[in-house]
């Protein structure tokens, strides 16, 4: 089920009538949980064995890691869990993907192996209740948290509908903890989810689907060489619509959890406002990334055992953070491109750390060019679109399908091409500059501050009124059900 | 800002959709406008489903727009007692649909093809995809999208602006006046909304306005026009000819074979339209080839006086007054000519 659909309108009114009945917290949880399976079923019901299965397993193995004293057999069972989870993904996410490879493989050795492709059926959202459920049983095992006492909390935290196919990712500290006491929203917070749910709905329905998709599908999908102006317009449509499809997933499913009175985790910080790659990595998917530091990152040693193994860690997580957006080498070396960024990046800032502290002593002012330098705000904001260039160029290998598509498409973008094929109307073309400008402007000046705080600001018709205007777009925009973009990762 | 100033936007937020969309839908419906319903996939998908109704029961049709427009439902339906299941999609080939049906096991029932030969004998990807895309989308459709589907049914029904090829927002964006890029293709004008309102059974319907106004026709004979003179396709011929009718000889050897009944329909068009589709696609080398090719029988219009005569008003489609009279006529000749029986038309019934 989608937010952006009818059927989850009527599901969400008849859960908030339910969960604001005066039933037990224990009948209120069982209500939710059963909610959130019909939720997942909604898309294919078989998968819900998976669910199950995935909650089954690590809340006993989670338990068992925490209360294990004896070290072999702690490492058993975080294996166990390991392989149960990952083993799962492995099969479902990449198992086309390692046939492919592998048959690549043997073919080049001369082996004539073809086997049949696979007709493998991707569970929507399994990459985000995997690493949810893994964060859990890798928890238990360093003893970073208490285990989940009761069944129901734990099903609960796993499977609760507003973040189980697209996030964000929640470790059990920030949600289990709510299932534990009875929540209701308060009508601030009731208010405050109506609100980020349109606001969700608007970026996805609106400005997602309706306005910046058309004009990225078609330069994306087509085989023609284009002319520059229509592949920078087509990377540009598809930098905002990835953008406005999935903030707003998640600004949808932190609404809908407020209105339920639970708080999820933030996911977007105005990520095209970043001043360089790790600004932009704390802006962008916070909780996917935060969960590749916290649980690969750092476990791989992070920047604790010199340059050199610093360079290789951001360049491992990058590379398996690619992977984790999907099966295909594009992604891939979309991940490189990140993790070549935050190389670089490192390696001119110890450079240029090294440099200041040498010239500590010198006088600045006579320095060339600084004004400009001085000038923070200026020479911040030249970062922030140097970032946002290079950003754009990462999006290519994430939305081509192939690297054909992906050279032809740059190719497009940095060499005149004369008889480049035209492909986009002039309004397409000034509904991507517009919006485009508008985003990043939006993002410049929001960057340190958060919607509802500057939503809280406004006198109250002002508010009603661009609220009104969101809603009418909505309904004007006509596009509904379709699904997001995060759900295939 | 307080609760209460939140909830004060909220109120005001509320008031201001309602009002609006009110005005919108009284505004659309003062200019004589009904609602019509989005004949996307979901509403194609729907009838899809419909077609394992025992074959007494209900006929499939497939074909293009002219089936859309030419038969009319609610005259078919009063004549034979029987449900009609409309899958024809406009400017589209049936082909893909009648390969779909022939591999369905479960489908055994009574089918109607609609040859449009500039369609029907059509290789051109843009004659197909949608057909394609819309099978797809049945053969996927999550039990959400089926829900969906039904709320969105009673939403639609009643408002006129729920009409997305004219009243959506990229739909209306489009028709300002904004320069046209060189070199971009695109089409100089669309259908004006009175050529044709959709009926939740897929029959398409010209209004009133339309029938009236000859510079309305017009502008959609222009678009005929238009489209022949961008087409690079020639008329199937030889090794490709053969091959289309290979195909639509197996599949309709697949469904006779499970008990169905195929039969081939020609649909009336006129004035110049009508001249050149006969000099395209001669009746002997086209028509007659596929009737005989398959063996089963056919219904050209040009063959009955009683549906030889329509002058269609932008000489493609039936108004719907002729709509019933053709229909009517239908009925008819498949009963009496081509031993077609309706059990449960209203008078055989006790």
């Amino acid at each position: 089920m989608v937010f952006n659909s009818y059927t989850f309108i009527v599901f969400f009114i008849i859960i908030l009538i339910l969960h604001n009945l005066p039933f037990s917290w224990r009948a209120k949880k069982i209500n939710l949980l059963v909610a959130s399976y019909i939720f997942y079923a909604a898309w294919n019901p078989p998968f819900i064995l998976l669910l199950w299965l995935s909650t089954v397993v690590d809340f006993f193995v989670g338990r068992a890691l925490y209360q294990q004293e004896n070290i072999n057999k702690r490492k058993l069972l975080l294996v166990v869990s390991l392989i149960g989870n990952l083993g799962m993904l492995c099969f479902f996410k990449y198992g086309t993907f390692l046939l492919e490879n592998f048959t690549t493989l043997v073919n080049l050795a001369g082996i004539n192996y073809h086997p049949a492709k696979p007709n493998i059926i991707l569970p929507a959202g399994i990459s985000f209740y995997t690493f949810t459920t893994l964060c859990y049983t890798i928890d238990m095992y360093k003893r970073k948290s208490e285990p989940v006492k009761s069944m129901l909390d734990f099903s609960l935290f796993v499977t609760f509908f507003p973040h189980l196919v697209a996030g964000p990712i929640v470790r059990p500290p920030q949600l289990v903890p709510q299932f534990e006491n009875p929540h209701q929203a308060s009508q601030k917070q009731f208010l405050n989810g109506l609100f980020l749910l349109c606001l969700g709905l608007f970026m996805k329905v609106v400005l997602a689907d309706s306005l910046l998709a058309p004009a990225a599908n078609m330069v994306f999908n087509s085989s023609a060489q284009l002319r520059t102006i229509d592949a920078w317009m087509g990377v540009l449509a598809f930098s905002g619509q990835i953008f406005f499809d999935f903030a707003g997933y998640s600004t949808c499913a932190i609404g809908v959890a407020s209105c339920l009175g639970f708080v999820l985790p933030q996911n977007f910080m105005y990520p095209y406002a970043a001043i360089g790659f790790s600004d932009f990595w704390r802006r962008w998917h916070i909780t996917l990334s935060s969960w590749l530091r916290d649980y690969l990152y750092i476990p791989l040693g992070g920047n604790r055992k010199g340059s050199f193994r610093t360079y290789i860690n951001l360049m491992i997580t990058m590379l398996l953070g690619g992977l984790w957006h999907g099966a295909n080498w594009t992604f891939v070396a979309w991940g490189a491109l990140h993790g070549l960024y935050l190389c670089v990046e490192k390696f001119v800032k110890d450079v240029s750390t090294a440099k200041v502290s040498t010239l500590a002593y010198a006088n600045v002012n006579e320095m060339p060019g600084s004004a400009i330098l001085r000038n923070k705000h200026l020479s911040n904001l030249a970062l922030a679109m140097m970032t946002f260039f290079f950003i754009n160029v990462t999006w290519v290998f994430f939305r081509s399908p192939d690297f054909t598509s992906a050279w032809r498409m740059l190719n497009s973008m940095f060499s005149p091409i004369k008889a480049g094929t035209a492909l986009l109307s002039t309004l397409a073309i000034i509904e991507v500059c517009i919006i485009t400008f508008l985003m990043v402007l939006a993002h410049w000046l929001m960057k340190n501050t958060k919607v509802l705080a500057v939503a809280e600001k406004l006198p109250w018709w002002l508010l009603g009124i661009a609220w009104s205007i969101m809603i009418l777009l909505i309904i004007w925009s006509q596009e509904s059900s379709s699904s997001f973009i995060y759900f295939q990762f | 800002m307080t609760a209460p100033n939140f909830l004060k936007a909220g109120i005001l937020t509320i008031v201001l959709v309602v009002l609006s969309v009110a005005s919108w839908e009284l505004h659309l419906r003062s200019s004589g406008l009904r609602p019509s319903y989005d004949d996307g996939e979901s509403l194609w998908a729907d009838k899809r489903a419909m077609v394992y109704m025992p074959s007494d029961k209900a006929t499939v049709f497939i074909g293009s727009s002219r089936n859309k427009f030419d038969l009319d439902i609610k005259t078919w339906e009063d004549l034979t007692g029987e449900k009609v299941v409309q899958l024809a999609m406009e400017g589209m080939s049936p082909l893909p649909v009648l390969d779909d049906l022939a591999a369905d096991q479960k489908f055994a029932g009574k089918l109607m093809i609609d040859v449009t030969e500039g369609l029907f004998f059509s290789a051109s990807p843009r004659n197909t995809s949608e057909p394609k895309t819309r099978i797809a989308y049945f053969k996927k459709r999550t039990p959400a999208q089926r829900f969906s589907f039904l709320v969105n049914h009673v939403v639609e029904s009643q408002f006129v602006f729920l009409d997305k090829n004219f009243f959506s927002m990229n739909a209306m964006l489009e028709e300002l006046p904004i320069p046209r890029r060189g070199g971009v293709f695109a089409l100089p004008w669309g259908c004006p909304i009175e050529f044709g309102r959709v009926t939740f059974d897929r029959q398409n319907i010209m209004t009133e306005k339309f029938l009236r106004d000859t510079s309305l026709q017009n502008k959609v004979t222009g678009l005929w026009n238009f489209y022949r003179s961008i087409s690079t396709d020639k008329p199937a011929s030889g090794a490709t000819l053969d091959s289309f009718i290979n195909v639509v000889v197996k599949d309709v050897k697949l469904i006779q074979a499970r008990g169905g009944n195929v039969i081939f329909v020609r649909t009336p068009s006129s004035g110049p339209y009508l001249m050149g589709e006969k000099m395209g696609f001669p009746r002997t080398q086209y028509w007659d080839r596929i009737l005989l090719a398959t063996g089963r029988q056919g219904i050209h219009f040009e063959d009955y006086p009683a549906t030889a005569h329509f002058q269609c008003p932008e000489f493609s489609h039936l108004k719907q007054a002729d709509a019933i009279i053709y229909t009517q006529n239908l009925v008819s000749i498949l009963q009496q000519e081509k031993g077609w029986v309706f059990p449960h038309k209203p008078m055989s019934r006790p």
